[in-house]
């Protein structure tokens, strides 16, 4: 036990070093370039993770169609029921089998709650959440969106 | 009298005393007769620093006003809610308080008119901090140096008593 | 090197000439305390917003940025901010006591900042015991905190005000020593004769070991006496609210606060006269071309600079260590502090004696 025999002077070099040490570790701090984002002026160079999730959407392709079957697996797995799904049967002139086609999805933004479900549901990749977090509106009835065109 | 600018002061000052040494015995409340008490040490060194005894002041303000009473408010915060109820005392406490203030009163009056008060120059001039220290510590006639030990013997006396009582056991 | 005492005497001539010696006296004296009045006002916002940047930069952030360029207006709003809030009277606290409480605080500050040497021939109170009555003046101050807590009728309030009261008289010795050691060295209390001494070579160069000894000793002890950095116990926000002024608004709140950032600057203030020179510029003995150099930079330069430096270390102490407990604070001063002054100043005593100073 070296410490113990030394203890009063080997107390106040340790407190030192171990004090110059922390001061070390903010003196560096003060010099790094600093990590605020000053959010309004700075939309321009904004960098926002790919995994945030902001919005709900569905990829449209460029002939204007969606990967949605309408299955409502998406709608189930909500768990604030913010999904509504209108589904119309329409029946294949070819096959003549009836087939359940997507007519609106309806997304309430004002009760998700960014969980993700819905897109782990979905069989066909058919939504997805975005980047685009600058959502607010001034009234509630705006928060319902219409997902497909 | 000469109404020239250190006699204003000194009246102000002496007011200044006057009224907080009075309010300092008639309030009721401890603490507030703890503050106007330091309004008269205030004042007092107030006086000193018009006589350019820059040091006694200095002295004055540091021993009582950031020593004394800081330990009175201590003290007074220890011993309990810091008021304490002094309209039931005993006539026997009320003739001797009265006595003590008549005799203190009557030997202050005596000796200001019988005292030959010396005649002081203006601007006298500063002690230097040198002789001071000299003066204090030194072991000539009309120094110091007994005195000072002495006191500091007392201060260690203090501390060993307040070690001796803190000590657990 | 610049002699402001021009200016001064001038101002003073030109009032005697216009009317009766101690209506001039009188004037000077409105003015001058109108002067420290409002430079320590401003020296408080100042320091406010140094406080927000600086602490900023070291938690690797901005800090204000919105009010005026870079934030400038910010403390200008929160002070008006703080003027025009309301004052609360309470039903069962003392209230001459609880009102007094912040203008004890802040005239204690007052009287320590008008001891300070700004620049040659600027110095509000210089005589010969200047440094010791900066230590009297400051010593009162620990009476208007403790008065406050009392006077608050509030628990937290007392337990921060008793923190505090232990605090500062514990950690009043160790500046006392450490300014004993740089006495010792200067051989004078005078703040102006102890700038002047420093002419050839600031005192931490000259006392070398000791002396820079004692400007540690002095930064820990200054930074507990002021109730910062990790010294902060008497207010810590998370276990008594906000200590001694937690039934503050406004103004009251506002004097105590002006009063520990100026006390801040005063221990630093101090720390640049007694250790970095005052507005004395740096000298190298020998290099005469270099000396004549800096003696172009203007006193208060000098005297701003090295105190802004000092705000800065403590303020670096005060953003980078916890806050320490109690038994934690008293331990550092009589264990370590008070034991290591006390031989310090045996040594500085011994080298001055011996001529082992440069």
């Amino acid at each position: 036990m070296k410490r113990e025999r030394y203890t009063y002077l080997s107390t106040v070099t340790f407190a030192l070093k171990s004090l110059l040490s922390g001061l070390k570790v903010t003196l560096t701090e003060f010099f790094t370039p600093k990590v605020t984002e000053q959010y309004p002026e700075n939309r321009k160079t904004l960098k926002i993770s790919e995994r945030h999730r902001a919005r709900l959407t569905m990829p449209h392709d460029e002939n204007g169609a969606n990967r949605c079957i309408a299955c409502g697996l998406c709608q189930n797995a909500c768990p604030n029921g913010s999904i509504s799904i209108v589904t119309k049967s329409v029946t294949d002139e070819e096959t003549g089998k009836s087939k359940k086609v997507l007519v609106s999805y309806e997304y309430d933004l004002g009760c998700c709650m960014f969980c993700q479900l819905c897109v782990n549901a979905c069989p066909k990749n058919a939504i997805e959440f975005c980047n685009d977090f600058e959502n607010a509106v001034y009234d509630r009835k705006k928060l319902v969106q219409k997902l497909n065109r | 009298m000469e109404l020239n600018t250190l006699t204003i002061i000194f009246i102000g000052l002496s007011l200044l005393m006057v009224a907080a040494a009075l309010l300092a015995v008639t309030t009721r409340n401890i603490m507030r007769a703890t503050t106007y008490l330091l309004f008269v040490l205030f004042g007092t060194a107030g006086l000193y620093f018009i006589l350019h005894y820059t040091f006694l002041g200095a002295v004055q303000v540091t021993v009582y006003a950031g020593g004394i009473i800081v330990l009175f408010v201590f003290a007074a915060l220890l011993i309990g809610k810091g008021t304490r109820d002094l309209t039931h005392t005993s006539i026997l406490r009320y003739t001797a308080g009265f006595t003590a203030a008549i005799t203190g009163l009557a030997l202050t009056v005596y000796l200001i008119f019988t005292h030959q008060f010396p005649e002081v120059q203006h601007p006298v001039s500063v002690v230097p901090m040198k002789l001071i220290g000299h003066t204090m510590m030194g072991v000539e006639k009309y120094n110091f140096v007994l005195p000072f030990e002495v006191v500091s013997v007392l201060l260690l006396a203090c501390m060993v008593g307040a070690l001796l009582i803190a000590r657990k056991r | 090197m610049y002699d402001f005492s021009i200016i001064t005497t001038a101002i003073d001539q030109f009032l005697r000439s216009l009317m009766p010696s101690a209506l001039a006296t009188f004037l000077e004296c409105v003015l001058i305390a109108v002067c420290v009045l409002v430079a320590y006002v401003l020296l408080a916002i100042v320091m406010i917003f140094m406080e927000r940047k600086v602490c900023a930069a070291f938690q690797c952030r901005l800090g204000p940025m919105r009010v005026g360029f870079w934030g400038l207006l910010q403390v200008f709003a929160d002070v008006f901010k703080m003027i025009i809030k309301e004052i609360i009277d309470f039903k069962r606290t003392d209230n001459l006591l609880y009102n007094l409480a912040p203008f004890l605080v802040v005239l204690s500050s007052v009287l320590t900042f008008s001891c300070l040497p700004f620049a040659n021939g600027i110095e509000v109170l210089d005589f010969n015991v200047g440094l010791f009555f900066i230590m009297a003046t400051s010593s009162f101050g620990v009476l208007g905190i403790m008065l406050a807590g009392w006077s608050s009728n509030n628990k937290f309030s007392m337990i921060g005000a008793m923190r505090s009261g232990a605090q500062m008289v514990s950690y009043e010795l160790s500046i006392g020593l450490s300014m004993l050691t740089l006495v010792a060295l200067s051989g004078t209390l005078q703040l102006s004769e102890i700038v002047a001494r420093q002419a050839d070579m600031w005192f931490i160069f000259k006392g070398h070991l000791p002396a820079l000894t004692a400007f540690i000793i002095y930064l820990i002890a200054g930074n507990a006496e002021t109730n910062r950095g990790p010294f902060d116990l008497p207010e810590a926000e998370s276990e008594l609210t906000a200590g001694y002024h937690t039934e503050y608004s406004g103004m009251g709140f506002g004097f105590f606060y002006v009063a520990e950032f100026m006390n801040l600057f005063i221990v630093s203030g101090i720390a640049a006269t007694i250790f970095l020179g005052g507005w004395m510029p740096l000298h190298v003995p020998g290099l005469d071309a270099f000396n004549a150099t800096m003696d172009y930079i203007p006193g208060p330069v000098w005297f701003f600079g090295k105190t802004f430096f000092v705000i800065w270390l403590l303020m670096w102490i005060k953003w980078t260590f916890p806050r320490l407990r109690i038994d934690q604070v008293i331990t550092l001063e009589w264990k370590y502090l008070m034991p290591i002054g006390l031989v310090n100043l045996l040594i500085m005593t011994l080298c001055v004696v011996m001529g082992w100073t440069f």
